[in-house]
């Protein structure tokens, strides 16, 4: 049985520490309730954007991990963004890929390639310095300790059923640009 | 008639604009985390390019080259939540591929993305809303569209404006552009 992208958030939440979280589309609703600080900025609406948002944040903050939570289908709309990652080196990225196969929050529509598109060896051709499948909540709660310290960008693969909810079923939470004004806030202040 | 600007006098112009960003961080007691003064989030452009081959030998900005104007933006947005200095540097075609981003990043997002955008096959002797070719011509409309403010940079003297639209970003919340009328030298 695939791995519930509930069960997964939990986990990363129990052990990312002070890590900045970016989540985007289902992981979003989720992980306000999950999570409900202010060390995470979603992405919602601006189409794939929540690998670049990362960098950026990683870039400007060296000396914290940031974790991005990606969707297949979102990845693929900006799947530019793996080269100017690995490019920018960022160490502290993890690049974490919700990848259920299909575009959720428009109605489960399958995404180009479906299931079959590998993003692990995307990612080490970009020159990600690591890339990993994980399909188990458990591999995932063994692999987080190294995840949140090994050097990155890391591109994790993450095997997921369905999220309970979707930004179109559960609308809400802190609008953006308060998100924005937060996480700033919290960032230059450290 | 307008004047090419020399690449060095554009890039002094931004290492001063972040200069003066990062001693305003500095006043609300943001301490750098970087020893550059400032980012430039580029996708090449080609009316830009004198400038770009000199920032490669250029050690006080950090020059981020990204695969696309949609990434630049969202980049963007994350180097301003940690309070870091940039400037995008971007041609007229980027700016029509990333209307989406501009819109959910900069205005609906109140990031101060301050852009340069190039307006390549722009004619000497034209305003560049009388271009023959619709990608200068539809350029100025469209910031007036999105409420984007906008100077164009006509000349040396006009390099003035890359600190005062660089400042409106940061006052007004929101996104600024100015528009390099000529390729520069």
């Amino acid at each position: 049985m695939a791995m519930k992208p509930e069960e997964a958030l939990r986990a990363i939440a129990a052990a990312r520490g002070d890590a900045v979280c970016v989540p985007t589309m289902t992981t979003a609703p989720a992980w306000r309730t999950i999570a409900p600080d202010d060390l995470s900025v979603g992405c919602v609406g601006f189409m794939g954007g929540a690998s670049s948002l990362g960098l950026g944040l990683a870039l400007a903050c060296p000396d914290r991990r940031v974790l991005v939570f990606d969707g297949d289908g979102s990845l693929l709309m900006q799947l530019g963004s793996l080269a100017t990652i690995a490019g920018a080196a960022p160490r502290n990225l993890v690049h974490i890929v919700f990848k259920n196969g299909v575009y959720h929050t428009s109605g489960a529509q399958e995404i180009p390639g479906g299931g079959g598109v590998d993003f692990v060896q995307m990612a080490k051709g970009a020159g990600y310095r690591a890339a990993h499948v994980i399909d188990d909540v458990g591999e995932l709660k063994r692999r987080l300790p190294s995840l949140l310290r090994d050097e990155g960008p890391i591109l994790v693969e993450l095997h997921t059923g369905l999220a309970d909810k979707t930004p179109m079923t559960d609308r809400g939470g802190v609008p953006f640009p308060d998100q924005v004004d937060r996480l700033r806030g919290r960032l230059i202040a450290s | 008639m307008p004047e090419s600007i020399p690449a060095p006098l554009i890039i002094d112009t931004l290492k001063d604009t972040f200069r003066e960003a990062r001693a305003a961080l500095g006043a609300e007691g943001v301490r750098p985390r970087h020893d550059h003064l400032g980012w430039i989030l580029s996708v090449p452009d080609t009316h830009q390019k004198t400038v770009l081959a000199a920032l490669d030998k250029e050690r006080a900005l950090r020059v981020l080259t990204c695969s696309t104007e949609d990434e630049a933006n969202a980049i963007a947005a994350g180097l301003w939540m940690g309070g870091e200095p940039f400037a995008l540097m971007i041609q007229h075609a980027g700016l029509y591929a990333s209307v989406n981003t501009l819109r959910g990043v900069a205005m609906d997002g109140r990031v101060p993305i301050f852009y340069m955008i190039g307006l390549l096959q722009r004619e000497r002797d034209k305003e560049p809303r009388e271009s023959r070719h619709s990608m200068v011509r539809y350029c100025e409309p469209l910031l007036d569209l999105f409420g984007v403010p906008h100077a164009r940079l006509e000349g040396p003297d006009d390099v003035r404006f890359i600190p005062e639209y660089y400042r409106l970003a940061q006052k007004r919340r929101g996104p600024t552009a100015v528009l390099v009328g000529l390729e520069t030298a």
